[in-house]
This record gives C-alpha cells, structure tokens and sequence, in this order.
C-alpha cells in the first residue's frame, strides 16, 4: 500500500474530522427545551417587527454604530500606519537607530493585539464604567496593533535595491523614508484598510452586546426579551449598514481626487490623530477610575496559576481553537464541492452571509436553546462564524480565477465536481490555507468572547474575576490568554511562510 | 595638479567567498568621459556601486572631494548621481513623480511629501524628461504602464535632475532603439549645453557596445574584477579589447 502523502488540497479537508469529536458531545447534549423558540427565531427573520417606534430606535442605534467604528477605524488606521512605520526595518536602516528598539516595540505590539477588543472593553468598563469612548477605545487598542502588522510586513516587502537607489540620492531622511514607503501604505489601505471598517462594525456591534451601546445593545437586549422580531429588525439593520458601508468605502478612489480634496483630506487626518491622542490622554488621566486594588496585589497574588483547574481551562480554550479552526478551514471547500451548481453556490452565499451577520455570542445563545453548553458548541458557534468568512474569501478568488483548466477538464468528460477540485480549487489551496492560517490568529482571540458567554474556557473565569474586581487574576488570565495567542501566531506565521 | 574628484585605493570587496573586486585602483578627475567596458561578471557594476557609495569595500578605501565616503555630508553626497542597470524606479508612482525623486536631495521634507500626493510642481521633472525624449502624454502615467524604454529615459531623467557633478551609468542604453542611443548618449557626453540644464561634466558609464566609444576621452577595460587597461581613447587598441573579451 503506498504512503498516504498530504498536499494543500488534502490539508484543506481533513479538518473535517474535528466533526466526529463535536457531532458525538453535541448529540449527548441535545435536548429539545428550547426548540419552539428557535422555530420563533427563524420565522421572525422574515417577519421582523417594522414600525415608527422601532425604526426611530433602529436608525438611533445605527447612528451609534457607525460613531463607534468610524473613529474606531480612522484612529486605528492612522496609528496603524504610524506604528507599522515604526515596526518595520526600513525605518531603522534609513534613520540609524538600534534594532533592539524595533523588537521591543514589536513585543509591545504583539501582546496588545493578542487580546480581543472585547476583553479590552469589558477591562475598561470595569474601570471606567459604561461609557461611550470606551467602544473606541477598546477597538483602537487591539486594531492599531493589527493594523500596523499588516502595514509593517507590506513596507517589509520593498525591494532592497529601491530603497538603495532612494537613499543614494541623499536627500533628508525623513523625505527617504516617506518616498519608499508611500507606495506600499497607500495599497495597503486600498487593499486592506478600507475592509477593516467593516471589520469595526462588526467589533462595535458585538461590543453593544456587553453594554457598550450601538445596535449590539438593542441586539441583546431583544433577545434577553426573546423578542424575536424586534432583534430580526436590528440585524437586517445592521447587514444594510454593512452592505451600505462596503458599496460606499468601494467608490473612494484616493488616485482620482483633486488637488485640493487631497489637502484637505491629509490636514483632516492630521487633525484627528492629533485630537483624538490628546483625547485619549486626557481620558485616561481625568477620568474618575474606579482604583485598582492596588499594585502590590498584583505581587503578593493568591492566584494559583498552575492549579488544577487553571490548565483545565487552558487546555480548553486550545481545544476550542483547534476545533473551530479545523471547522473553518474545512467547511468552505466541502460545501461549495458537494453543491457544486448556481442554486448551491447562492444558498452557500446566503448563509454565510447570515453567520458572519450574527455576532458569535447571539449566535452561541441561539444554539443554547437547544444544547448544553460544552466546548463543541461554543467550537461549532465560532466555526461557523469563521466558515462563513473564509468562505467569503475562496468564494470571490474562485471567481476571479483563471477557469480553462476547469472547462479543459469537462470536455474531457470528466464530472463537474472533480474537474471543480483538479482545475479550479487545486490551484487555490496554497492561498486559502495561508488565509487560513491568519484566520486562525484571530479566532484564538474570538476564543474569549464565547468563553465569557458560553461558559467555555479562559473567557468564562475572565468574566467572573472582572466581576470581582480580582485584577490580579485578571491580569494572570491576560497573560496565559496573550501567551497563547503569541505562540498561536508563531506558529501560524511559520505555516503561512511555508505556503507561500 | 588637479586634485580627482573621486579616488579609489587598493579596493577589495568579496562577495560570498569570490573576489568581484581585487585591489582596484582608480582617479577620476572632473570633466572626464569615462567609458568602463568588460563582460557580463566583470565586476563594472560592483565597481559603480563602490563609487556612489552603495558597497562598502572590505578592504581599500574610497574618497570623494579628498574625503573619506564615511565623513562626507548629505550635501556632498548628493554630487554622485546613479542610473542602475535595473532602473529601481518607484512603482505605483506616475513618471514625473518618479523623475521629481532627483529632487530629494535638494529640497525639504514638503516637497516629498507634495510629490507623493501629487500636488507639487513638476515643471523642472517635464524640462528634464523632455530633453530625454520623453512625450508629454507619458508625464503622469504610472511607471508600470509604460514600456522599458521609456522606463529607462525615466531612470535617466530622475538621475539627470540631481544636477550632480559626476554620473555613473550602468548601461544606460539598455532598451534604447539607435536613433534615442545616440540622443541620450549626446546628451549626457555633452561638453556644450543647448538644453539650459545642467549636465554632470564627469561621467563614468558601462558599456557592452564598442560602436559608442565614441565621444569618450577615457576607456577602462575590466576582467574578474580587476582593472586591465586604463587609457587614453586614443591608444586603445584591438588587443586591448581581446583581452577582456
């Protein structure tokens, strides 16, 4: 018998077999408690609750939103840039500073965006108390650090020999270092910065789940009410903000502006990344924050990090990694190959959109009606809602690629759904899992969200020391939950560089 | 006697185990044309990159203006322009944008950053692209959108505008058609400037093409990094260039 040998392809589907462990617990924690609520749930998506009142609500809220993950997004990015300048080697070659700088920042940047805006939200709630800023806050902290991850390793990419040329010319500096790296943070933003508005609709919205405000608190709050039709209202709300957002953000085209437009733009941004840094400074040091239970608790801890029930949780919040990971990787190609046809291809479409439009944590509350809280659920919550993403993403390369392989194949006779695998998804493998891989960074940080709701994991005992006010567990938990996700990044980094 | 503008003593880079660059020797005085001829390997363009400063040498040491490269201020610096074999054009900027990057040395940090955005004066990058031929439509086109000739002319014009005292060229005629070869070739030998720009009055290029020796008053042949002859144009002889081919 030959040796069984894996390729991207395989690689893509053999995560499948995360199913067995989650169908087998799901099934013994079945029950059917909440069955008619959930048929309530899903007829109410039709129906959803349309009057003066809640349409006054409804925009109210959106209006939140939008507040919320506009300055989220323009603040973040325009720190992203900044820290992803001076996170890159280029910065320290051109201007002659030690290395050792850039790899402190660089461990600065790595821990603040292993933890997920929501823990940063839920932390500065409890300092600070509910509080508007907060959601910005929270947000910016860990998309900066994103942000400037992803506009470092761009800038990373520019050819030794440009940054040669530009340097022989000897001009200042600070015009060197601007004129390389201009090229690369403009196609970033293009390419990237404009997506991550949507992605901080989405944070504000989940977010307003813990209280925040925005449409996530009405979200919440109707469903706490298991008022069905009012929460369809402000989820079909929130996809129209979300579809708006992406059809405007598509039509802004930085190259074909006018002179003055661009002026105006750069002093705009000038002036907000310079007000909202006094406004964060001034936040942080004039606000009355509730104290801390001093910083010698943080030493003398009675915590016990390696007890029993610590790595018990730990080793949960792994598990729920690896299998909801194994979920998204797996289900998109599975599922576009078996329904493998126009009809097929749109209800993937249709559903997936829904998965990424329900937070994760209404969704985990949804699927509660009827199971147990286990790790499978809060794994098949978060896979899903990843499936749906990633799904998203091979569904739109798919269609912009190169199909004669495709076609060659079927008039040979070969059927529709092996010449899909051999001529169209073979030749996508490698990029998709390299996606995959990035993915995977984030839903070890998702991890927490569903922890706190769904009983799981790091998350849940987070959620109960922040009730306590138990810094020092808190802070121990933010270490384990950052160590995690920094090993989880090495990792997936080394996967990622294999790939591609 | 005149002091040289750039001399290079006993220069030695070693680069992954192989000599490029063995004891080399060299003065070039101001207002020479220098033409530096060797086959692919030879070493010109590690000789180039040692002469601007790009390559440190392991061993030997290079001045400029009777100053070690390491003192030398930007401002010194900036009198070395370079036109590299591989063009290292900026993508994603327009072609005047590209050529304005001359500028850098001269100007502030507004100006770099009006150039990016577009929204800086660019009448000195046309007069320069003009004079290398280049057609006004192609001005503001991204340098990915137009083809390797006038990609070249753009690399020229970006190196002319620095309005340096010496130029270094690593085959500049690459993607030329005969008809621009000439021009570009007149143009930058130039001993009297119609054009009312300014010219670097010492040049160094390299060359594969013995048909353009011509107008050179200084030929250096090269071989596995070592310099074989260093004449007068007028002595160069057949034997000369067997050796090195």
């Amino acid at each position: 018998m030959n040796k069984l040998k894996l390729n991207s392809s395989s690689i893509t589907f053999l995560p499948i077999l995360v199913c067995i462990p989650i169908a087998y617990e799901l099934f013994f924690n079945f029950h059917i408690g909440g069955i008619e609520l959930f048929k309530e749930f899903i007829i109410s998506a039709l129906n959803p609750k349309i009057n003066h009142e809640i349409i006054f609500i409804l925009v109210k809220r959106l209006n939140e939103t939008i507040f919320i993950a506009f300055f989220s997004w323009l603040i973040s990015i325009i720190f992203g840039v900044i820290f992803g300048i001076l996170s890159s080697e280029i910065f320290y070659k051109i201007l002659n500073l030690p290395l050792f700088l850039k790899r402190f920042l660089n461990l600065f940047l790595t821990f603040i965006r292993s933890i997920h805006e929501i823990i940063w939200g839920l932390i500065l709630m409890q300092i600070y108390g509910i509080n508007f800023s907060i959601g910005i806050i929270a947000i910016c902290i860990p998309y900066v650090a994103i942000n400037a991850k992803v506009f470092s390793e761009q800038i990373e990419n520019i050819n030794l020999k440009t940054i040669e040329s530009i340097k022989q010319i000897n001009g200042i500096k600070s015009s060197t270092l601007i004129t390389l790296v201009w090229s690369p943070v403009i196609e970033t933003f293009k390419n990237f910065g404009l997506y991550r508005f949507e992605c901080a609709i989405r944070s504000s919205a989940v977010l307003g789940l813990f209280g925040v405000g925005g449409i996530g608190t009405s979200i919440f709050l109707s469903f706490q009410t298991l008022n069905f039709r009012e929460l369809w209202t402000y989820l079909w709300g929130l996809a129209f903000l979300i579809i708006i957002s992406k059809e405007v953000l598509k039509k802004f085209n930085l190259s074909n502006t006018s002179k003055k437009f661009l002026t105006s733009f750069v002093i705009a941004l000038f002036s907000i990344s310079l007000f909202s840094l006094s406004f964060f400074i001034y936040f942080i040091f004039n606000k009355n924050a509730i104290p801390f239970n001093s910083i010698n608790n943080l030493l003398i801890s009675n915590f016990n990090f390696i007890s029993y029930d610590f790595l018990k949780l730990l080793l949960e919040t792994i598990f729920l990694c690896l299998l909801s990971t194994g979920i998204a990787i797996s289900f998109p190609p599975i599922f576009i190959l078996i329904l493998n046809n126009k009809i097929g291809i749109k209800i993937i479409r249709i559903i997936s959109f829904l998965f990424r439009l329900i937070p994760p944590p209404v969704l985990i509350l949804i699927l509660l009606m009827f199971n147990n809280p286990s790790i499978s659920l809060a794994a098949i919550t978060l896979g899903l809602h990843n499936a749906a993403i990633t799904s998203k993403l091979l569904l739109a390369n798919l269609d912009n690629q190169d199909n004669k392989q495709y076609i060659a194949m079927k008039s040979l006779g070969v059927g529709k759904r092996s010449s899909w695998l051999f001529g169209l998804f073979v030749k996508q493998a490698n990029s998709y899992l390299a996606y995959c891989a990035y993915r995977s960074d984030i839903i070890i940080r998702e991890t927490a969200i569903l922890g706190v709701i769904g009983s799981i994991g790091l998350g849940w005992k987070l959620q109960e020391s922040l009730s306590s006010f138990a810094w020092e567990e808190v802070i121990e938990i933010l270490l384990a939950y950052s160590s995690i996700a920094i090993i989880g990044e090495l990792i997936n980094g080394k996967i990622k560089s294999n790939l591609t | 006697m005149i002091n040289p503008l750039l001399e290079l003593k006993e220069v030695s880079y070693k680069n992954k185990n192989n000599f490029t660059l063995n004891k080399v020797s060299l003065q070039v005085k101001s207002g020479e044309k220098i033409a530096l001829l060797g086959k692919s390997g030879a070493g010109k363009t590690t000789l180039i990159s040692i002469l601007n400063g790009t390559l440190k040498p392991n061993k030997g040491s290079v001045k400029l203006f009777n100053t070690e490269f390491d003192k030398l201020n930007l401002y010194q610096k900036s009198k070395i322009s370079t036109i590299w074999q591989d063009l290292r054009l900026i993508e994603d900027l327009s072609a005047e944008q590209n050529v304005n990057c001359g500028l850098l040395g001269k100007q502030s940090f507004l100006f770099a950053f009006k150039n990016l955005l577009n929204i800086s004066s660019f009448n000195k990058a046309h007069q320069y692209m003009q004079v290398c031929n280049l057609n006004k439509s192609i001005f503001s086109i991204n340098i990915k959108k137009i083809s390797g000739g006038q990609k070249q002319r753009v690399a020229i014009a970006r190196s002319l505008i620095q309005e340096s005292d010496i130029l270094l060229a690593d085959e500049p005629f690459n993607n030329l058609d005969p008809k621009l070869t000439s021009n570009i070739k007149n143009l930058l030998l130039i001993t009297k400037n119609k054009n009312k720009i300014k010219i670097p009055k010492t040049t160094l290029i390299s060359l594969h093409r013995l048909d353009l020796l011509d107008g050179f008053n200084r030929i250096i042949g090269m071989k596995n990094g070592e310099i074989l002859f260093d004449l007068e144009k007028t002595k160069l002889k057949k034997y000369h260039l067997n050796k090195i081919y």
